[in-house]
């Protein structure tokens, strides 16, 4: 049995490639016409490789998931050991809030510095800001899609996934050519946990995908730890009920590295802005948490030309971000 | 019998000169115009007959053909009535023909015979004053603009007084001092408390006349700052003040007595507005909104409702300061300098960026109003300010500083902005890695030098340091706008 016959069968035939698929006579008439060698050569010419899951190098955490897909087509400059690497996987609400944003892009960032590999599913909202903080941190990070290869879907997120690709891997079961479809992201799913030693969610409603993902990885046996939300916040509902079912609480990356049993690596050399500076200033002002720029220029006794310019400074440092004019340590 | 005046028509801004035959035959009483006028000027008629009765003047009962030359040119507007009644009563020989030469005549009868003032009478001087007369017969109302044209008025209240001053019954009017200027109510700098970062924004972007947006939810007086930077904007210079009152003169929205316009003009025209209303048209070419707000400000008020086509209108004005409709009878092109100010929530539903609301827009959704502004038009703001709501005790602070303190600095700032400003190296160094770090594009890199440059200018700096590039980076697009 072709592995990689049986994945371009099922996306022609729009049908999930489960093994019994291959007991059909279609399959078979399908398979003995198949040319392996032909579409591996073709899919490199176009940019992109196809791991087996007989292959040695195939993730054997993915490998070992109730259903594991026949093999993974990749996109990307990073080398196959990437998927084997430490990996948590990012996951949450696509519509996020702006503290979703920031605190998926903030874990991702410390997650990625300490040399996990950073699994997500290239979605708007959390997916991509994970993604993006992985990408911020110079790290690696895996983007896994719900359709074909070569496919940029959410398209807005294409510009993203070409900077995931040339850091790291974009992956998919999916051969080129296959359309995004509902039921497809689903199954998406069970590759990010299926990849991730453990799943951490960010934001998610009720009933959100980032819950399926988070119900995949439990039956799976993976950590699944969650972002505490506002209780008030639709947004926090789904996480907020993980936690209540007994999932570790993250308020950092050191709490998601402690899980992996990856020690924190000691804080950056560069040690933050120097003391008595005005980005020291600004950077205090931020203690107590969330500040647009005119609290933290009081707080700080800044005026707001040095609070802008502070602001920039740490904003490069990658210690604070901003998001409609509200900056976050 | 034959007499003729003059006038001046408008064509776009600029005026040409029209001669006014009138020619009276024996025949059936009959009055006829020819020479491409328009209805309201057809209507002439009527007016002139009821205004030279009313004058207690005689109407010639004779066969009266009134020719407007250049007959090619197309003649709109009630500004000729009075010369077609003076070259009427001249050629019936009830003002002396003589009497006439060296004067262009430009105003609207009323039935009773007053007269009224029609728009543009500032550009009609102007090309009288061109054309070689040396006075020009108008509205009482009129004078002050056509004095500034430097033109010497006749200033009239009624066509009799017209014809008694023709006659010699009575002396010209005294030359009246030059006008003073208009003066416009600019609200002020000081109503605003709190918002330091946008106040900030606001005078950067004055002194290097920057484009500006601002984003952020609704009521937190995005438009109450933007209608506070013409007061921050130094006064307009002779030659300017002319251009704008010359505008609006066309557009008849000069006030009444007025002068030279100094203030920076302000404008805000309605997101429904057409795109004619925003650039400029209609038959009879007229300046939009774009062009009254010539070395001014065009507010844009909540700019993703803006109809797209409006939108990229505006590309050729932003690029070149002009606007050019042209028409069947001609090309006319208006100038349209002006500074840019967009306003716009973070999202449809406005909740964005007010901690005290949950924004309900789908990704979609978002997208879609993002969408509506187009990466060209976003590339036209030098400045982008996302102001979040603020805190309620912010409100209670003190009042801030007044528009007229603030509009020194600018008025320095602009003197040193022909100073030619190098980066110094440190200053490169940061822009090259924020090029690098932060979504800006090459238009994004050139933007946020232009906006260092100013800062530099505005602190009287002898280069442009680091902290003048950090400084500008924090205006630049927020991540929300950039990230395509």
């Amino acid at each position: 049995m072709s592995e990689l016959a049986l994945a371009v069968f099922a996306a022609a035939r729009d049908v999930h490639a489960a093994p019994r698929e291959t007991r059909s006579r279609q399959y078979e008439q399908f398979a003995a016409s198949f040319d392996d060698r032909a579409y591996v050569d073709e899919l490199s010419q176009r940019g992109f490789r196809w791991l087996a899951r007989s292959d040695p190098a195939f993730p054997p955490l993915l490998g070992a998931i109730h259903d594991p897909p026949p093999g993974l087509f990749l996109r990307g400059a990073a080398d196959t050991r990437v998927l084997a690497a430490p990996s948590v996987a990012v996951v949450g609400a696509r519509s996020c809030a702006d503290y979703g944003a920031h605190v998926a892009r903030g874990l991702a960032r410390g997650l990625a510095a300490a040399g996990v590999v950073v699994v997500s599913g290239l979605a708007r909202g959390v997916d991509g800001w994970a993604h993006r903080g992985a990408l911020d941190a110079g790290g690696t990070t895996v983007a896994v899609l719900g359709c074909g290869i070569d496919r940029d879907y959410p398209r807005a997120h294409a510009r993203l996934a070409a900077e995931v690709a040339a850091a790291g891997l974009v992956v998919s079961e999916y051969p080129p050519g296959v359309a995004p479809a509902p039921w497809r992201f689903p199954a998406r799913n069970r590759i990010v946990a299926g990849l991730a030693r453990a799943t951490v969610v960010v934001e998610a409603r009720e009933r959100s995908g980032a819950l399926i993902t988070a119900d995949l990885a439990l039956e799976e046996g993976r950590d699944v730890l969650a972002v505490p939300g506002e209780i008030t916040s639709a947004l926090s509902r789904g996480t907020n009920a993980l936690l209540r079912l007994g999932a570790t609480v993250v308020t950092g990356p050191e709490d998601v590295l402690e899980v992996l049993g990856i020690a924190p690596r000691p804080n950056e050399d560069n040690g933050g802005p120097a003391p008595g500076s005005p980005a020291a200033a600004a950077l205090a002002a931020l203690a107590d948490g969330a500040a647009t720029a005119d609290e933290i220029a009081r707080n700080a006794r800044l005026d707001p030309a040095a609070t802008a310019a502070a602001l920039v400074e740490l904003e490069l440092a990658g210690v604070v971000t901003s998001q409609g004019g509200v900056y976050r340590r | 019998m034959l007499a003729r005046t003059f006038t001046h028509a408008l064509v776009g801004l600029e005026s040409r000169r029209v001669e006014v035959e009138a020619h009276l035959q024996n025949g059936l009483p009959a009055f006829a115009i020819v020479g491409l006028a328009d209805r309201a000027c057809q209507e002439a008629k009527e007016r002139v007959r009821s205004g030279i009765a009313s004058a207690e003047l005689q109407w010639p009962g004779h066969r009266i053909t009134v020719n407007l030359a250049p007959a090619d040119l197309r003649k709109e507007g009630s500004g000729f009535d009075l010369p077609i009644a003076l070259a009427v009563l001249a050629a019936s020989r009830q003002v002396p023909l003589g009497a006439l030469a060296g004067h262009a005549a430009v105003g609207e009868l009323a039935l009773d015979g007053r007269l009224r003032p029609v728009p543009g009478t500032l550009v009609a001087a102007e090309g009288a004053r061109r054309g070689g007369a040396r006075r020009l017969v108008c509205a009482a109302e009129s004078g002050p603009e056509v004095l500034l044209a430097g033109v010497e008025p006749v200033p009239v209240r009624h066509l009799a007084e017209a014809v008694a001053y023709f006659r010699g019954e009575r002396d010209p009017p005294p030359v009246e001092a030059p006008p003073g200027d208009v003066a416009v109510a600019v609200p002020d700098l000081a109503d605003v408390r709190g918002q330091e970062r946008a106040r900030r924004a606001l005078e950067i972007a004055a002194a290097g006349a920057h484009n500006l947006l601002l984003a952020g939810p609704p009521g937190i007086g995005k438009t109450m700052l933007a209608r506070r930077l013409p007061g921050i904007l130094p006064r307009l210079d002779d030659e300017e003040a002319l251009e704008v009152t010359r505008i609006h003169s066309v557009a008849g929205l000069l006030p009444q007595g007025g002068g030279l316009l100094r203030t920076p003009p302000f404008r805000a025209p309605h997101h429904t507005a057409s795109t004619a209303a925003v650039i400029g048209g209609g038959p009879h070419p007229r300046p939009g909104e774009a062009s009254l707000a010539h070395r001014g400000v065009l507010l844009l008020d909540e700019l993703p409702e803006f109809p797209r086509p409006v939108l990229e209108a505006l590309r050729q004005p932003l690029e070149d300061g002009t606007v050019a409709v042209a028409r069947v009878g001609g090309r006319v092109v208006f100038p349209a300098r002006f500074q840019l100010v967009g306003t716009m929530n973070m999202c449809p539903c406005g909740a964005r960026g007010d901690p005290a609301a949950q924004c309900t827009c789908s990704p979609q959704r978002l997208d879609r109003y993002r969408e509506r502004l187009s990466r060209a038009l976003l590339d036209r703001f030098d400045l982008v300010v996302a102001l979040p709501r603020p805190r309620a005790g912010e409100l209670g602070g003190a009042a801030g500083e007044a528009s007229a303190a603030v509009r020194e600095r600018v008025v320095a700032a602009r003197a040193r902005a022909g100073d030619d400003l190098a980066r110094t190296t440190d200053a490169d160094a940061l822009l090259t890695r924020a090029v690098e770090r932060l979504p800006l594009s090459g238009r994004g890199h050139a933007r946020v030098a232009r906006v260092a440059r100013t800062i530099a200018a505005l602190a009287a700096a002898p280069h442009v340091a680091p902290e003048h590039v950090a400084e500008a980076l924090a205006y630049r697009s927020p991540t929300e706008l950039a990230v395509a």
